[in-house]
């Protein structure tokens, strides 16, 4: 048992005026050889690397930076550690003690008390 | 034909020797980036990458000053300046400018340790401040480094010593707050593990980096009042010149919180020279460390037991022989002549030792202290007034004390009726006053504490919340044996006392056991009291000072100290008098 093929039918894609089609086709008059287009893909490969170094680059400049900012931090949090230890010992009651003002002063002799 | 075969052997052997090479480049790689993966891994890691260790800062220690926290304890930096001399170049130049910027804590012979060629590191100076190293930095002297460190610093010197404790060398704490409260003031080191430059820099690029950031200790603050403090230390000071006593203690607490509000011992010692001490002992904070027979201040608790349970109340009498039998022992009064009726009141004004075995006695059967009578005064003393166990207050090296049940063979009458005037039972100071403090507010126990809150990241202090009450006692016995202390003082002693108060306190003299028996020429001596309003006691201070060989007595020798500290404190906390 066989079948025949009685009728030829075109899809629209081999119909020349079949919608959304141009009807036009331009073929470039340059021609790229093989070595052309593996010095295009290599040029592309490096351009890609490029972009990649710039990115990483900077991204270290950015860690060089916050270590900068880090270390400005700590400096800044050492100072202050120093300030507050220096007014700390300023205040301190063994200062005050020593201090002139405190030697001159005295006991009061009598107290009073004001009801609130 | 022959030649042709040959033309396609050679080609294929070359063939199969690319092949082969090829595969043993193949198998290579298979072996370096699959088999041994991770070991390379792990190799270019190490190169690459850094494990830094981010110290987590030591947290602070504040006192109070009235209610303003105040730096006690701080962290600084120090530098550690070292030479190395073979590499070093000017050394008159190095012995000149670190002689000149470091005085008293360069070392002594640096032209010496300079001269020694074949070592390679050698201290110059030691705890400089970051400004003096900056200085001998900028002269910029060749083969000279520097280390830095932290160290403790204590602006207010050997303020409250043995309430801090100190960190050793290795970065521990030990003794007081510093050795009970290692761990939340240690806080916890931070992790980074980073691609690093060839400066050691970390830098974002790398995949597995960890950046586990340090935990700060906990910055504590402490219910340390130094004014009230720095006033202890000096009363107590005083106090041993005045009667020849080598040691003392004091400690002054909030009745209505049970905070301490000061706590001294003498002898006391630097932190900051901590290394330089020679007799360890100074470490020891005597009021929780040290258990003693209390003596007379547990009259209190034994008339407060007898008052709760409603067998005695100051104006019932008993006839006073100046001594009492309890089994085989005869029991007699320091103070002899007071004989006939009296009341209670009249036995605690003269602290009359069979007064207090008769309360014990009229907790049993009235003729005998029974098993009854025992267990009642072990259930008050022990889990009550919480006498002769570890009272929790954040200081190592609490001690707990003794205190025999009488389901011990030990714990028979006559250790009982010993007991209920405070012989033959250990307890430490802060027992007692913090058992003491119940009797002063009304009859709440609080757990003793030196706690008073945290200073928080922003640098709010944020006041711990007072414990819960347990109440060992009603209120109806304390406020009577509030005012039993109160005349007991007053009877005696009201002259030396402000007027317009309400004080009131209870002597001690204990005999000191040494080799086994009692000694015939030491005795502690102790005073307990509270002070304040007739509505509220404002503190309790107790005060403790003994010394070898030395017969010291409560009223004469630790009264006077207390009565310095009272006076002072209804000034500084600005105590209303009445009238």
């Amino acid at each position: 048992m066989s079948y025949q093929r009685i009728t030829t039918y075109n899809s629209r894609r081999q119909q020349n005026w079949s919608r959304n089609q141009n009807t036009v086709a331009y073929v470039s008059a340059i021609k790229l050889g093989p070595i052309t287009h593996t010095v295009l893909v290599a040029f592309m490969v490096t351009i890609l690397g490029l972009i990649y170094l710039t990115q990483a680059t900077k991204a270290t400049s950015y860690d060089y930076e916050a270590q900068k900012i880090d270390s400005q931090i700590a400096e800044l949090n050492l100072q202050k550690s120093d300030l507050e230890i220096e007014n700390a010992r300023l205040t301190a009651l063994e200062t005050a003690k020593t201090n002139s003002a405190v030697a001159t002063m005295t006991t009061p002799a009598s107290t009073q008390y004001v009801n609130q | 034909m022959k030649l042709e075969l040959q033309k396609g052997s050679r080609s294929k052997i070359l063939s199969g020797l690319v092949i082969i090479a090829m595969a043993v480049f193949v198998i290579r790689l298979f072996y370096l980036q699959i088999l041994q993966h991770n070991y390379y891994v792990d190799l270019a890691k190490g190169e690459q990458e850094k494990r830094l260790i981010v110290p987590a800062k030591r947290g602070l220690i504040y006192g109070l000053d009235g209610s303003t926290p105040i730096p006690l304890v701080m962290n600084q930096n120090v530098y550690t300046v070292f030479a190395d001399p073979k590499v070093v170049t000017d050394k008159s130049k190095i012995i000149d400018t670190v002689q000149k910027v470091a005085g008293g804590n360069a070392r002594s012979d640096l032209s010496g340790l300079l001269d020694k060629k074949d070592t390679r590191y050698q201290i110059l100076a030691t705890k400089l401040t970051r400004t003096q190293a900056d200085m001998i930095k900028a002269a910029n002297l060749s083969g000279v480094g520097f280390q830095e460190e932290s160290q403790r610093v204590y602006p207010e010197g050997s303020l409250a010593a043995q309430v801090l404790g100190f960190v050793s060398s290795d970065g521990v704490g030990k003794y007081g707050v510093e050795g009970e409260l290692d761990d939340d003031l240690s806080g916890k080191d931070g992790l980074l593990v980073s691609v690093t430059d060839v400066n050691d820099v970390p830098l974002t690029i790398g995949r597995d980096n960890i950046d586990i950031p340090a935990q700060n200790g906990k910055n504590i603050v402490l219910s340390i009042d130094r004014n009230i403090q720095s006033h202890i230390q000096q009363a107590l000071a005083d106090g041993l010149s005045r009667t020849g006593a080598t040691r003392g203690s004091v400690v002054v607490m909030n009745p209505q919180n049970g905070q301490v509000m000061a706590m001294a011992n003498l002898p006391s010692y630097d932190p900051s020279k901590y290394n330089q001490v020679e007799d360890i002992a100074v470490f020891n904070n005597g009021v929780v460390s040290t258990p003693y027979e209390p003596g007379s201040d547990v009259k209190t608790f034994t008339m407060a037991t007898g008052i709760d349970k409603g067998v005695v109340s100051a104006s019932d009498t008993y006839n006073n022989t100046d001594y009492i039998t309890v089994d085989d022992r005869t029991i007699t009064n320091a103070t002899l002549g007071h004989t006939g009726n009296i009341t209670f009141q009249y036995a605690l004004n003269w602290s009359l030792n069979t007064g207090f075995v008769t309360v014990a006695e009229r907790l049993g059967d009235g003729k005998s202290i029974n098993l009854q009578a025992r267990n009642t005064m072990y259930d008050y003393f022990y889990n009550r007034f919480k006498l002769g166990q570890l009272t929790g207050v954040e200081l190592s090296n609490e001690a707990e004390g003794t205190v025999i049940p009488p389901s011990d063979s030990q714990g028979n009458a006559v250790r009982y009726s010993n007991m209920a005037f405070g012989q033959g039972l250990d307890v430490t100071m802060v027992q007692v006053a913090s058992a003491f403090c119940s009797i002063a507010n009304g009859g709440n126990y609080y757990k003793p504490t030196v706690i008073a809150g945290t200073i928080d990241s922003s640098g709010k202090f944020v006041a711990t919340k007072t414990a819960v009450a347990s109440q060992p006692i009603s209120s109806t016995t304390a406020q009577q044996v509030r005012e039993m202390a109160h005349v007991a003082r007053s009877t005696f002693f009201s002259s030396v006392d402000k007027a317009g108060y309400y004080t009131g306190g209870k002597t001690g003299t204990s005999q000191v056991i040494k080799n086994g028996t009692y000694a015939s020429d030491e005795t502690i001596a102790t005073y307990l009291g509270f002070g304040g309003t007739v509505n509220e006691s404002k503190y309790v201070i107790m005060v403790q000072i003994s010394g070898d060989h030395k017969e010291l007595q409560g009223a004469r020798d630790a009264l006077p100290i207390f009565t310095d500290i009272s006076n002072w404190m209804l000034d500084y906390l600005k105590v209303q008098p009445k009238g």
